[in-house]
C-alpha cells in the first residue's frame, strides 16, 4: 500500500460523482457553521443538567466495599480465595528464585535465552542479570522479579484467550478496544485504592495493578497476529479437513507465533513500567529503594535502584525477543555448529552446574565484591547539571509557561465549551467521516458530563480541568514530535545512530520516571512546564523508533529509482522515503501521545495540576475524595481516546477517508 | 520451533526441580524467608489459632519517614527481645496501612498524624471498629507556613500573616506559575490542607500552587535556597530536612474554637493557624486476642519528642539505619523501656 496509489484513486471517479460529494462535503460544513453558532450563542459554562452524577456513584461503591469487606460473600468465596492464589503464585516463584541462587538465575537467563534467541541473546540476558547484581540489591530485585513473572504469566493466561477472541468477531473487537485503551491510559492511582480493597495489601494488589497496566498489548498483539494470518493458510488447513480447533492450535496459533511473542515483550516492558507504583502496596522490593531514595532526595540511591529496574527489564526483554533477532554476526559464526539435541543438555547442564556450585560453596547472597557503587557518580553528575543548567532550564520553563502553555490554557478555558465539542467534532469529520465525528464529539460531551469538583474557594467543572491538561497534551506532544521526527530520521538513515540511541531509548522508556523528578524539580521548577518535560521524556522512545522502522522498512526500489532518476540524497528522502514512511511515523506520533496522557499522573507530581492531579487525589484520599478521581481518570480515558482516534484516522487513510 | 520446545523443557525442568527441593528443606526457607511475603500474610484477615508468646509473627507498617521508622523498629528490639515473638516490618503507603489494619494484614502502626487521617479515624476505628485506637504515642507534631530564615533576614515583616498582605512583599514570592500573586506552595495533596481557605478569607494576595510530592516540595526548598529565591510553602516539624536548612515559621492568627469548628463543618471558614498534631497509635482490632502481650506493649509504648528526635538523629545526622538507630536507643535506655512491659 503505497501513498501513490491512494492519491491516484478520486481521480478515476467521473465528475457527476466528486460533484456530489463536494455537495454532500459543503452540507456537513454548514451543518457544523450552523452547531458552532449555536454553541457560541447558548452555553458557555457546562449545565449542572448535564452531570452523570459518576462522582458519588463511584464513591458510594467504594464506601460499600470498605464497609463490607469482612462480611460480603463476593469476598469469602471469590476474591479472598484468588488473593490468595495471587499470593501462592508469588510464594512458588519466590521459592523457585530462592532455590537457583543468584548463580543459577544468572545462568537460566543465560540458557533460555541461548535456546530461544541465539547465542548472543543468551550472553545479553545473562549479563544484564548479572548487571542487576552489581548495581543493585539482589535480594529485593527476585522479589521484583517474582511480582513480574506472576503477573507476565497471568497476563498472557487471560490475554492470549481474549486475542483469539477478539479476532473471531469486530464486534467483540470493539468493545475490547475501548476497555485496552481504557486500562492503557486510566491512571493507576484511580484504581489503586480499590484494588487495595479488594485485594488487601503487599504482593496481591501489586501483581493486579500489574496485570491491569500490561494485559493490552497481549490481547492486542494476539489478535493482530490470527487476523492477519494468509487466507491461504487457512484454506488449507480446511481441505485437509482440520476441525476449528486443530485449524486454531495448528494452523492461525503456530502462524500468528511471532506477533504474540512481540505481545510477550510488550508485556513485559509495560508491567516493569508499574514496579515503583506497586511498592506502594508494601511489596518491599527494589520499587520501594527507589520510592525511600526519592523521600530522602537521593538521586543517586534511586537512579541505581531504577537502573536495576531496567536491567531487569533488559534481561527479560533480551531472552523474550526470541527469533525475531536471528542474526549472525561474524564473532558468533566461528563458534563451532552444536546438534540441538547436544545444546539443549549444555544448556541444562549449565544452570545445574550453576545451582550445584551455590549450594555447594553456600553462595546465597550476591558476592560483595562483584558489586558498583554508581550512585556517587550519578549523584555528582546531577549536582553538576543542577548547578550549571538550572539558569538556562529556567527560563527556559518561565517562557514556556508564561508564553506558550499558559496562553492555550485561557484561550481553551475561553472558548465557550460546546464550540469546543463542534469543533473536534469538526476536525473528526474531515478526518475520517460522520461515524468518527459523532465518536469525538460524545467523547468530548461526557468529559463536560463528569460534574464539579471543589476548588479555589468555590467548585470547578472538571471540563475547565481537563481543558488545562489538554493544553499540556498538546504542548507536549508538540515537543515529543518535534524532538523525535529528526532523530528518527536520523535513526533510519543510519544503524551507528540507530545503535548509539537505542540503549538511551531503552533507559528513557523503562527507568521509573520517579528516578528523574528530582533533577526536572531543580531544573525547571515546580509548575507545569516541569510535567511537560517529563512527559516528553517518556514519550518520545517510540516515536523515535517507529519513525525510524518506517524509515527503514520503504522498500529499496522506489529509492533507488529516485536516485537513478538524479536526485540528491536529500531530495530522495524528503520525496521518496519520507512520504512512505508516513503511515509509521503516524503510528509513532499516536503511540506519543497516549504515552504523554499515561504520564501527565507524573506530571502531577512536578506541578503539572490538572486532571493528572485529580486523579492522584483519589489514592491520597480515597475515603473523601474516589469519586472525583475516577471522574478525573475517566476524562484523561476520554481525551485520550479522543485524541487517539483522530491520528489513527490520519494514520490509515486520509485522502480516501469520506469513502 | 525446535529451540522452543527445548527451553519450555528446559525451564519446566528446572523449575519442577528446584520446586521439589525448596519443598524438601522447608527449615531453610523459613528463616530466609524475611526477603520474601512472610506467610501469615493471607489478606483474609482470619488468622488461625493465635495464643501466646512464641505465636504468629507481628507486622507492624513503617510509613515513609524517619519517625515512623524509628519507632517501629524500637518496638521490634523490645519485643524480639522479650516477648519471644517475630516482628516484621514493612514499608508501605499511609492509605494502604488502613486498609491492611483493617483486614490484620497489619497489626499495628505507632505514628498517626490525626490531621491527615480524620475519615479513616471515623471509618475504621468509630465506624466499622475494626480498627482500635491504642493511645498517644507521645511527640506532638505541627503543620504550618514556612520560609527560608534568609527572607525574615531581609524582611522582618514577613515574619507574621501580616506582612503578607502587602501585595509588593507577597510579590517577592511571584513565579511563572502565580503571575503578580506571590506563591505558596502545597507539597503531597494527601497532606490536610487548609491553606487555600486560609489564603481566601485573610485576603492574602497569594496564588495556592500544588507541587504534587513531598520530593518536589523538598527539591522547590534546596533550589529556592540555592538561588537566594524567597519561597513560601506548608511544612512541618518534626522533618529531617529541618536539621539540613534553615526555614522558619510563618506566625498565623492563633487558633480559636470557631476556627476549629469550621474545620470540623468543612464550610470554607477556617482562618487560623494549624492545630498541633498530637500523634497516636492503632492497631487491628484482633491484636489483643492475636498476641495480648504484644498489644499490651503497643498501648503502653511511648517516647518524649527527646527522645524520638535523639534516635531520628542517628538517622537522618549520623547515616545509621533505623534499625541500628534503635538498638543502640534500646541498649542504652532499658530503664524507659522497662515501664512499657508492665
Amino acid at each position: 500500500m503505497s501513498a501513490v496509489s491512494v492519491e491516484a484513486l478520486p481521480q478515476q471517479e467521473s465528475d457527476e460523482v466528486a460533484d456530489a460529494r463536494r455537495r454532500k462535503r459543503y452540507q456537513a460544513y454548514g451543518a457544523f457553521l450552523a452547531l458552532a453558532i449555536v454553541a457560541v450563542v447558548i452555553a458557555h459554562e457546562v449545565p449542572s443538567w448535564l452531570d452523570l452524577n459518576i462522582q458519588s456513584k463511584a464513591q458510594d461503591a467504594y464506601k460499600w466495599t470498605v464497609n463490607n469487606r469482612q462480611s460480603s460473600p463476593l469476598f469469602r468465596y471469590f476474591l479472598d480465595p484468588i488473593t490468595d492464589l495471587l499470593q501462592w503464585m508469588f510464594e512458588v516463584t519466590m521459592n523457585v528464585l530462592e532455590f537457583l541462587r543468584w548463580p543459577g538465575v544468572v545462568a537460566l537467563t543465560g540458557a533460555i535465552g541461548w535456546r530461544t534467541g541465539g547465542i548472543r541473546a543468551g550472553l545479553a540476558g545473562a549479563a544484564a542479570m548479572l548487571g542487576v547484581g552489581m548495581i543493585a540489591d539482589w535480594d529485593l530485585a527476585m522479589i521484583t522479579l517474582a511480582i513480574m513473572l506472576v503477573a507476565v504469566f497471568i497476563a498472557l493466561v487471560l490475554g492470549v484467550p481474549l486475542g483469539i477472541w477478539t479476532s473471531r468477531s469486530d464486534r467483540v473487537e470493539q468493545v475490547v478496544r475501548v476497555l485496552l485503551d481504557t486500562a492503557q491510559v486510566l491512571p493507576i492511582f484511580v484504581y489503586f485504592s480499590p484494588v487495595q480493597v479488594l485485594f488487601s495489601i503487599r504482593v496481591p494488589p501489586a501483581i493486579v495493578v500489574t496485570v491491569i497496566y500490561a494485559l493490552p498489548p497481549a490481547v492486542r498483539l494476539t489478535n493482530h497476529g490470527l487476523r492477519n494470518v494468509p487466507v491461504v493458510m487457512n484454506e488449507v488447513g480446511q481441505s485437509f479437513g482440520a476441525n476449528a480447533r486443530q485449524q486454531l492450535f495448528k494452523v492461525q496459533l503456530p502462524v500468528a507465533r511471532r506477533s504474540i511473542l512481540l505481545g510477550l515483550n510488550q508485556v513485559i516492558m509495560m508491567a516493569f513500567g508499574v514496579v515503583v507504583l506497586a511498592s506502594l502496596l508494601g511489596t518491599g522490593d527494589l520499587g520501594q529503594v527507589v520510592l525511600s531514595g526519592l523521600q530522602k532526595q537521593n538521586v543517586g540511591a534511586a537512579a541505581a535502584a531504577g537502573l536495576g529496574i531496567v536491567l531487569l527489564a533488559i534481561a527479560l526483554d533480551r531472552i523474550t525477543t526470541g527469533e525475531r533477532k536471528h542474526r549472525f554476526n561474524r564473532w558468533s559464526a566461528m563458534l563451532p555448529k552444536v546438534p540441538h539435541h547436544v545444546a539443549r543438555w549444555i544448556a541444562l547442564g549449565t544452570v545445574v552446574v550453576a545451582v550445584a556450585l551455590a549450594h555447594a560453596f553456600d553462595w546465597t547472597t550476591f558476592p560483595s565484591w562483584l558489586t558498583v557503587d554508581i550512585a556517587t557518580p550519578i549523584d555528582n553528575a546531577v549536582e553538576w547539571v543542577q548547578d550549571n543548567l538550572s539558569d538556562v532550564t529556567q527560563a527556559i520553563s518561565d517562557f514556556l509557561v508564561l508564553n506558550v502553555i499558559d496562553p492555550l490554557y485561557r484561550f481553551l478555558l475561553w472558548l465557550p465549551w460546546f464550540f469546543v465539542v463542534v469543533v473536534i467534532s469538526f476536525i473528526g469529520f474531515t478526518s475520517k467521516g460522520w461515524r468518527l465525528a459523532t465518536g469525538v464529539g460524545l467523547c468530548m460531551i461526557l468529559v463536560a458530563a463528569m460534574g464539579t469538583i471543589p476548588g479555589g474557594g468555590g467548585r470547578v467543572a472538571l471540563w475547565d480541568i481537563a481543558m488545562d491538561t489538554l493544553s499540556q497534551v498538546l504542548v507536549a506532544i508538540a515537543f515529543s514530535v518535534l524532538l523525535a521526527l529528526p532523530l528518527g530520521v536520523l535513526a533510519g538513515r543510519s544503524d551507528r545512530f540507530e545503535r548509539f540511541l537505542r540503549p538511551f531509548l531503552d533507559v528513557a522508556q523503562v527507568l521509573p520516571a520517579f528516578v528523574y523528578l528530582i533533577p526536572v524539580v531543580f531544573l525547571f521548577g515546580i509548575g507545569r512546564s516541569a510535567g511537560v518535560v517529563a512527559c516528553v521524556i517518556y514519550a518520545v522512545p517510540p516515536c523515535i523508533r517507529l519513525t525510524s522502522l518506517g524509515m527503514r522498512e520503504v522498500p529499496v526500489a522506489p529509492r533507488e529509482a529516485a536516485t537513478s532518476f538524479g536526485a540528491t540524497g536529500p531530495q530522495e528522502m524528503r520525496m521518496v522515503q519520507l512520504p512512505l514512511a508516513r503511515k509509521s511515523i503516524l503510528l509513532g506520533i499516536n503511540q506519543t501521545l497516549m504515552m504523554v496522557l499515561a504520564t501527565v499522573i507524573i506530571a502531577a507530581l512536578i506541578g503539572g495540576g490538572g486532571l493528572g492531579l485529580v486523579a492522584y487525589e483519589a489514592t491520597t484520599k480515597p475515603l473523601q475524595k474516589l469519586g472525583q478521581g475516577v471522574a478525573g481518570g475517566l476524562s484523561i480515558v476520554l481525551l485520550a481516546i479522543m485524541l487517539d482516534r483522530i491520528t489513527q484516522a490520519w494514520g490509515t487513510s486520509k485522502q480516501g477517508g469520506n469513502q | 520451533m525446535r529451540t522452543s520446545r527445548t527451553a519450555r523443557a528446559l525451564f519446566a525442568g528446572v523449575a519442577i526441580a528446584s520446586l521439589l527441593a525448596a519443598c524438601g528443606d522447608d527449615s531453610s526457607e523459613g528463616s530466609e524467608g524475611t526477603s520474601g511475603g512472610s506467610e501469615t500474610t493471607a489478606a483474609t484477615g482470619e488468622t488461625s489459632g493465635g495464643g501466646g508468646g512464641g505465636g504468629e509473627a507481628i507486622t507492624l507498617a513503617v510509613n515513609p519517614w524517619t519517625g515512623s521508622a524509628v519507632n517501629a523498629y524500637v518496638a521490634q528490639a523490645v519485643i524480639e527481645a522479650n516477648l519471644d515473638t517475630t516482628v516484621e516490618i514493612i514499608d508501605i503507603d499511609e492509605n494502604a496501612t488502613w486498609v491492611g489494619l483493617d483486614d490484620g494484614s497489619i497489626d499495628a502502626v505507632l505514628e498517626v498524624w490525626p490531621s491527615g487521617h480524620a475519615a479513616d479515624y471515623e471509618t475504621y476505628i468509630t465506624g466499622k471498629g475494626s480498627v482500635v485506637d491504642i493511645g498517644k504515642l507521645g511527640p506532638s507534631a505541627k503543620i504550618g507556613w514556612y520560609v527560608p530564615t534568609f527572607v525574615i533576614d531581609e524582611h522582618p515583616e514577613l515574619a507574621t500573616w501580616e506582612g503578607f498582605k502587602d501585595p509588593e512583599l507577597a510579590k517577592l514570592f511571584a513565579t511563572a506559575e502565580s503571575g503578580d500573586l506571590g506563591q505558596f506552595t502545597m507539597g503531597d495533596p494527601s497532606y490536610v490542607t487548609f491553606d487555600e481557605q486560609i489564603i481566601a478569607n485573610l485576603e492574602l494576595p497569594l496564588k495556592y500552587v500544588v507541587a504534587g510530592s513531598e520530593a518536589a516540595l523538598l527539591t522547590a526548598i534546596d533550589k529556592a535556597i540555592a538561588d537566594k529565591q524567597p519561597i513560601l510553602l506548608q511544612f512541618w516539624k518534626p522533618h529531617w530536612k529541618q536539621l539540613e536548612v534553615d526555614l522558619t515559621e510563618v506566625k498565623l492568627p492563633d487558633v480559636t474554637d470557631e476556627c476549629l469548628a469550621s474545620a470540623a463543618a468543612g464550610d470554607g471558614g477556617y482562618a487560623c493557624d494549624y492545630a498541633v498534631d498530637e500523634l497516636y497509635k492503632a492497631a487491628n482490632a484482633g491484636l489483643e486476642e492475636k498476641n495480648a502481650a504484644v498489644f499490651n506493649l503497643l498501648s503502653k509504648l511511648t517516647l518524649t519528642t527527646e527522645q524520638q528526635s535523639e534516635i531520628a538523629g542517628y538517622v537522618d545526622r549520623d547515616g545509621m539505619t533505623p534499625a541500628d538507630a534503635a538498638k543502640k536507643w534500646v541498649d542504652a535506655n532499658t530503664d524507659v523501656w522497662q515501664a512499657w512491659l508492665g
